[in-house]
């Protein structure tokens, strides 16, 4: 049950104290806080303490967009507090569930507030319209006794003190000066005076003013400290902490079904960035969207029933909103003229939270990427969390024209390491890629996202040039192998204890949901990787463009929306 | 070349480490077994430094002991723009010269509740070791409080950190070791990430680097 005083607004900081790039420590009602303001002006509550191994986040790096923990160095973003990097997988994306609390925050006259569970207004404060934050002093005291020894406050002639019932004390000199004090409750024996003047003040006589009222505090402190030194000390609270699980980094991405689109956004900007692309601004129309990852993708469930992926191109910490390109392609099924054509900004669309199947390793010594056209979006994405971590990286995109290179504003930040190629020549290209990619070298590794011909090229010019598969990473728009779905097949599902026929025409993807399986997909043409099951025995004919020569003949896992068995049975980890 | 008698945990040799980092300086260093070997009392050791203690440094002869001396006289010798020890202000000398004997007390209080809790120091009185601290903190807390609003980074009045800096520092970033918590002196946690951002800052067990500082478009730090 909450209490009252979990309900409330109560004062943790003065907005003064939260610098940007620095992390600072609070507690309320003995939960401790690790807060921090994010470049973009934005302040975080969090719970002090890394998923990891419970370490103290207070410690930790802010580096403007996101949260870095000083011992494994765990990333969690911005607003969202989702985790986004695990340097101990470097291949991997971390699961959506890794996830810190967020508290409520509002940040009002001077200063960042707090409430464990504090929903409502803010405190009144009308007649404190302009106003100075006091320095904040802490007490060893209880808040209630500080709250009545504030009541005998005096700071000028003719002063007269009036505490309401939520215990703010106001004090007014004959002057009309006032002074209202918040008390912060930290712990049951610790408090924090915080005040703020009905009045605006700057230079000399601000100092005077914070000097004059912290003599004044640190006076009244002594005497409750005291005071509260003769009573017994009273225990700690110990608020609950939801444990960590220890196998919380092992922990697949929750199944959840379908292809959903669990959240509502609405466009709020659509501007072309190049020839023949638009980029969408997409925001949450309530709540908080949830955590991305560099090459992350969502699902846009279009006003004509059509779903389509998109890669966001947001960098780190840009947890506000989610950016995305899109391509008019008026040979396709129709989905890119949609939206270039018929939607508007305000409209309202339905979206998947982000699916991260094509995952950002940072322990590389140098990356590279190669972009071809729309491809850009992801690795901008991939491009732009290097970039702010200082990591090494070449961003090399290939465009038909200076007119058709987008994000061209974003790209800006990469300096040197971008390089445009204009209008080359399908053997140019080549001859360009063979240049770029002419050092494999240790700990290099390289990201491809384009058209599928120009992807094929250059995954076969990086393997003929000694790149290992492990160092090449790529994604595809969309599969354009012609799909064989004429066989029919048995798979068991070792998990589930459950064996199904998959007769020709369907997928096995459809055959699982159809006997209540939850699976989650996106694409569902076998380039996105959503739908990855494992396979413990049998032999695969593989039909997705996800999955690497080596994944392919290891055969360890399958696309289960468009590939199929070799063998007769199937046996899959579900 | 300068030799720094050196034992890896101790927060008064990081003082001189630091220094020494910020100036580029070459030295040696002989390690010294202070826990457990207690090698700081053999009788070897008080013939360098009769009282004992770490740390101390032989400069070409010259052996000098106590932290705070040894800044002083490093930043005078070595510090070829004067501004780590400016020595042209008796104002600034003055309140250097305080701060680095409010350093000595943040050794007394926090460097010993760390030796309580941390080496074994069992005769200590944590308490009163842990509520000294308190005090002190509580002290420089407001004194960077009220520098900060003057747009004073540092300890000492001027746009470059000083010996004073360097001489709390290290007992204040350790404090936690000796169950001292800083959350309650904000503006010291916001000195403790400027001075990591010092170039040429180095760390220690138990110190951790910031990451780098804010700096708006057109490369202002704010
Ligand atoms: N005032 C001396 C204090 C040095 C000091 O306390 N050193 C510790 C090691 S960090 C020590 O040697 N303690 C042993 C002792 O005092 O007996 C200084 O600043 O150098
Ligand atoms: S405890 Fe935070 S990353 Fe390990």
């Amino acid at each position: 049950m909450a209490t009252d005083l979990q309900n409330t607004w109560h004062p943790i900081a003065a907005s003064t104290d939260l610098v940007k790039r620095h992390v600072y420590q609070a507690q309320l009602l003995g939960r401790e806080y690790a807060v921090w303001r994010a470049d973009d002006g934005y302040v975080n509550i969090w719970e002090n303490r890394c998923l990891h191994r419970g370490v103290r986040l207070s410690i930790g790096i802010n580096d403007g967009r996101e949260l870095k923990c000083q011992y494994h160095g765990w990333r969690y973003a911005n607003r969202t507090a989702g985790c986004t990097y695990i340097p101990a997988h470097p291949a991997d994306a971390p699961a959506r569930t890794i996830c810190n609390n967020t508290y409520p925050v509002a940040e009002a006259s001077g200063l960042v507030w707090c409430g464990e569970h504090a929903t409502g207004d803010l405190p009144d404060m009308s007649g404190f319209e302009s106003v100075t934050a006091l320095r904040g002093l802490p007490v060893n005291a209880p808040r209630d006794m500080v709250i009545e020894a504030l009541g005998a406050y005096a700071f000028a002639d003719g002063c007269s003190a009036q505490t309401d019932e939520h215990g703010v004390v106001t004090v007014t000199a004959a002057d009309g000066q006032a002074v209202r004090f918040f008390v912060q409750p930290s712990d049951s024996n610790l408090s924090v005076i915080r005040g703020v003047l009905n009045q605006a003040l700057d230079g000399a006589e601000r100092i005077a003013a914070l000097r004059h009222h912290n003599f004044l505090l640190d006076v009244l402190r002594s005497q409750v400290e005291a005071r509260a030194a003769e009573l017994e000390t009273p225990e700690p609270m110990t608020p609950p902490i939801a444990k960590v699980s220890a196998d919380l980094a092992e922990i697949p991405p929750e199944q959840e079904g379908g292809r959903t689109a669990e959240l509502r956004v609405q466009v709020v900007d659509k501007t072309v960035t190049a020839e023949g692309i638009v980029s969408l601004r997409l925001e949450a129309i309530k709540g908080q969207l949830p955590t991305f990852q560099p090459g992350a993708h969502i699902d846009v469930h279009l006003q004509n029933g059509m779903v389509r992926q998109y890669s966001l191109t947001n960098g780190p910490g840009e947890t506000d909103h989610y950016t995305i390109g899109v391509k008019r392609e008026p040979d396709s099924r129709g989905g890119s003229v949609a939206i270039h054509d018929s939607l508007a900004v305000g409209d309202v669309l339905a979206v998947s939270a982000p699916h991260n199947n094509f995952p950002l390793r940072r322990d590389a010594l140098h990356t590279v990427f190669v972009a071809g056209g729309i491809g850009v979006t992801p690795l901008l994405a991939m491009a732009r969390a290097l970039n702010s971590q200082g990591l090494s990286f070449e961003f090399h995109y290939f465009v038909q024209s200076h007119a058709h290179a987008a994000f061209r504003r974003e790209m800006g930040e990469f300096g040197d390491a971008l390089t445009l190629h204009k209008g080359l020549s399908p053997e140019d290209t080549g001859a360009k890629l063979r240049d770029i990619l002419a050092s494999p070298g240790h700990a290099r590794h390289l990201y491809i996202c384009g058209p599928g011909p120009m992807l094929e090229a250059t995954r076969g010019i990086a393997a003929d040039l000694g790149w290992s598969d492990e160092a090449v990473h790529f994604e595809y728009f969309k599969n354009t192998k012609e799909v064989d779905d004429t066989n029919s097949f048995q798979i068991e599902l070792a998990r589930s204890a459950l064996s199904l026929n998959v007769p020709a025409g369907k997928t096995i993807l459809e055959v699982l949901r159809e006997n209540g399986i939850n699976m989650e997909s996106s694409c569902e043409q076998g380039a996105c990787g959503t739908c990855r099951v494992g396979v413990i025995e049998g032999e695969v004919i593989h039909q997705d463009v996800y999955l690497n020569d080596a994944e392919k003949s290891a055969g360890k896992s399958i696309m289960t929306c468009v590939s199929r068995a070799a063998s007769d049975r199937l046996i899959l980890d579900i | 070349m300068i030799k720094l008698y050196d034992y890896e945990l101790s927060g008064n040799c990081y003082k001189l480490r630091l220094l020494m980092s910020f100036l580029g300086l070459e030295y040696q260093t002989e390690a010294i077994d202070f826990y457990p070997g207690n090698q700081h009392k053999s009788d070897a050791f008080r013939r360098i430094n009769p009282l004992g203690q770490l740390p101390v440094i032989d400069d070409d002869g010259l052996v000098l002991r106590d932290a705070q001396a040894i800044l002083i006289y490093l930043a005078s010798k070595y510090d070829p723009n004067g501004k780590w020890y400016p020595r042209d202000d008796a104002a600034l000398l003055g309140q250097m010269a305080q701060w680095m004997a409010f350093a000595d007390g943040i050794t007394a209080t926090s460097s010993a509740a760390r030796l309580h809790d941390g080496l074994f120091y069992s005769s200590i009185d944590i308490d009163a070791a842990r509520a000294g601290a308190h005090r002190l903190f509580r002290i420089l807390d407001e004194h960077l409080f009220f520098a900060e609003e003057a747009g004073q980074d540092w300890i000492c009045p001027g746009d470059h950190p000083t010996v004073a800096d360097i001489a709390c520092f290290p007992y204040v970033i350790l404090s936690e070791e000796g169950g001292i918590s800083r959350m309650t002196y904000p503006a010291i946690r916001r000195w403790c990430d400027r001075f990591k951002r010092i170039p040429g800052f180095i760390v220690m067990s138990g110190v951790f680097p910031a990451g780098p500082g804010f700096t708006d478009a057109a490369g202002v730090a704010a």
